[in-house]
């Protein structure tokens, strides 16, 4: 028998594709494409969620890894294709707002979702589950701010000239700082624009990036910083030296959010995604190295950590979302500020 | 032999040609901060970007970085790619692949090097506060001498080797024979190399010229927060402040510029050729 070589490679072609499209339609039916940040974030939902939650499922979590910018970026980008290349995407509450009224998100059936009923009452969105959140807090170096701070009001002391920091990716929250220093609120940021420029002239610093910024935290060159009470706790253990406070202002909130984008492939993949993000263990080791507090009632955190991440029940009280609308509104000129006037 | 273009031509014009038509389209659209993008037909985007004063300086600032980045890689790249052009033997393969050398490490490693080179904890400065030459770490980073160290160290090896194939090309004898008539080194090089050199003194310098105008790793990672060159700024605008409109208007600003800059330049360094 002779063997010819178009023969051979007709051979080679059917059995590829006889091996290869089972193991297709498989990874099309078990698969989930998350959309998240790197670093720690990606690591935890790794450890946590993927491995110990997915897996024994049979879904195979794929990280589709970014900032969050770019992945609203392909969020929007994607809206008018039919499948999406994220089952799952992870974003700030504030983020997330924008890419719902953008028609880019579905809105979810909660009764799919076993965990549902666990959520927070005060987090619950038609479009989004909560999986983290946090505080807006001050940060200081107690070596060297030995008056402990009350509030953002207190970045203008001129005795801390050329000592406060910002991280520039932080724009939208270090302006809202500014704007309560003003007498701003929640929904008018006005009051930043003066307030901003009078720190300009008193030497504030911009680093490029939170973990620029914990580095000059570390290194003494700054001393204070509006941010997240997490980063905070993370920073502390990791040995910089750092208290907060929550300013008396007002206590603004962020949570990181998770929900299932219109043209997600796989909607059953991403709500069990979900449903393992609102599990009370996964929960718990958010909180135990990030920092973040749980979204769930019935997570419960060892009394040490809870200590030093969760806020007084005054600030609890006190603690409110972000005026979502007014963002989104607004968001275009607070960046053109912070770039052309502050940083300018 | 035309259709030997035809699988690189089509390849343009899907994935070059039909995205910048489309971008083109986008530039005349008008951003809203609700529905991100409303279908119109205005130069709006083109008049805000050249009237607002911010967006001048960033493109001035461009300018003056790309400018001054491809004269300083002329000024340090010609000696050196003299020197390989006329060197002989195996060493020459050896000298080229360490004159490509910069080209095997991807844009951010080596801005990450430079990080941890010129950062206040970084190796300089860490020497300096060591030896106590200094009492507190000098400002290396984030500022425009950074952001040119950083982009000469990328495109060097461009210019060297454009150049150094043209100047291989340069008989030795036309040298030597002006030193024979008396001419002094920089006489010879003035008036036989340079001249004969020129067409890749043109070349490398539009290349380089037009990758520095598109700088964007250099400028964000060592120029800092408060640099902004046309790339960064481009991308600030579809990325962080979702104005796809506008940013579109800002690239092609900054193409635009980037081809009518190259073209004259290559044309009056052209004329002082042909004199």
């Amino acid at each position: 028998m002779i063997i010819s070589r178009r023969a051979t490679l007709g051979g080679a072609a059917i059995a590829a594709a006889s091996a290869g499209l089972p193991g297709l339609a498989r990874a099309q039916s078990k698969q989930v494409v998350v959309g998240t940040w790197g670093g720690d974030y990606g690591e935890l939902l790794r450890q946590n969620i993927d491995t110990p939650l997915m897996q024994p499922q049979g879904i195979e979590v794929l990280q589709d890894v970014a900032n969050a910018d770019p992945r609203k970026t392909k969020l929007l980008a994607e809206r008018q294709a039919r499948r999406g290349t994220m089952g799952v995407a992870c974003l700030s509450d504030t983020d997330m707002h924008m890419m719902s009224s953008q028609d880019a998100l579905d809105t979810l059936d909660m009764s799919r979702l076993k965990r549902a009923g666990s959520i927070l009452p005060a987090l619950r969105k038609p479009y989004a589950i909560p999986h983290i959140y946090s505080a807006l807090v001050l940060l200081y170096n107690p070596d060297k701010v030995t008056t402990a701070p009350t509030s953002f009001a207190d970045m203008w002391d001129p005795k801390y000239r050329g000592r406060v920091g910002f991280s520039d990716i932080l724009y939208s929250t270090n302006t809202f700082a500014a704007a309560m220093a003003g007498g701003g609120s929640f929904g008018d940021y006005t009051p930043a624009r003066n307030k901003l420029m009078e720190l300009r002239s008193l030497d504030a610093k911009i680093y490029p990036s939170n973990e620029a910024l914990a580095a000059a935290l570390k290194g003494e060159e700054v001393w204070m910083t509006p941010m997240w009470l997490a980063r905070g706790y993370m920073w502390q253990k990791a040995g910089i030296p750092l208290r907060h406070v929550v300013p008396k202002e007002g206590a603004y909130a962020i949570v990181f959010e998770a929900a299932v984008p219109r043209n997600s492939r796989n909607k059953d993949n991403a709500y069990a995604y979900l449903d393992a993000m609102l599990q009370p263990q996964a929960q718990t080791a958010f909180a135990d190295r990030m920092g973040y507090l749980p979204t769930v009632t019935d997570a419960s955190l060892p009394p040490e950590i809870a200590k030093q991440i969760s806020l007084s029940e005054a600030d609890q009280a006190q603690l409110k979302a972000p005026d979502y609308e007014y963002l989104q509104r607004s968001h275009g000129e607070i960046l053109d500020f912070w770039n052309k006037q502050f940083k300018g | 032999m035309a259709a030997l273009v035809l699988p690189a031509g089509v390849l343009v014009l899907l994935l070059l040609v039909a995205p910048m038509l489309l971008l083109f389209r986008i530039s005349l659209n008008e951003f809203s901060p609700t529905q991100m993008m409303v279908e119109a037909t205005t130069a709006a985007n083109y008049f805000r970007a050249v009237q607002d004063p911010y967006y001048r300086q960033v493109l001035v600032t461009t300018l003056a970085v790309a400018t001054g980045s491809t004269l300083l890689t002329l000024g340090l790249g010609f000696p050196t790619a003299y020197w390989l052009a006329r060197m002989q033997g195996r060493w020459k393969s050896f000298a080229t692949i360490v004159v490509m050398f910069p080209l095997l490490v991807g844009n951010v490693v080596r801005a990450a090097g430079w990080l941890a080179l010129l950062g206040n904890g970084g190796a300089i400065n860490a020497a300096l506060l060591g030896l106590g030459v200094n009492a507190a770490p000098l400002p290396l980073l984030y500022n425009t001498g950074a952001v040119v160290a950083g982009i000469v160290a990328v495109v060097l090896p461009y210019m060297i080797l454009t150049l150094s194939a043209v100047i291989e090309g340069i008989p030795r004898q036309a040298e030597e024979a002006a030193s024979n008539l008396g001419a002094s080194p920089l006489t010879v090089f003035r008036r036989v190399v340079l001249p004969l050199a020129l067409p890749g003194v043109i070349a490398g310098s539009v290349l380089v010229f037009v990758l520095c105008m598109n700088t964007y790793a250099s400028a964000v990672l060592l120029g800092g927060p408060q640099f902004k060159m046309m790339a960064p700024a481009v991308y600030d605008q579809f990325v962080r402040g979702n104005n796809w409109p506008f940013g579109a208007a800002l690239a092609f600003i900054l193409l635009g510029f980037t081809l009518v800059l190259t073209v004259v330049g290559s044309a009056v360094l052209g004329r002082c050729y042909r004199r």
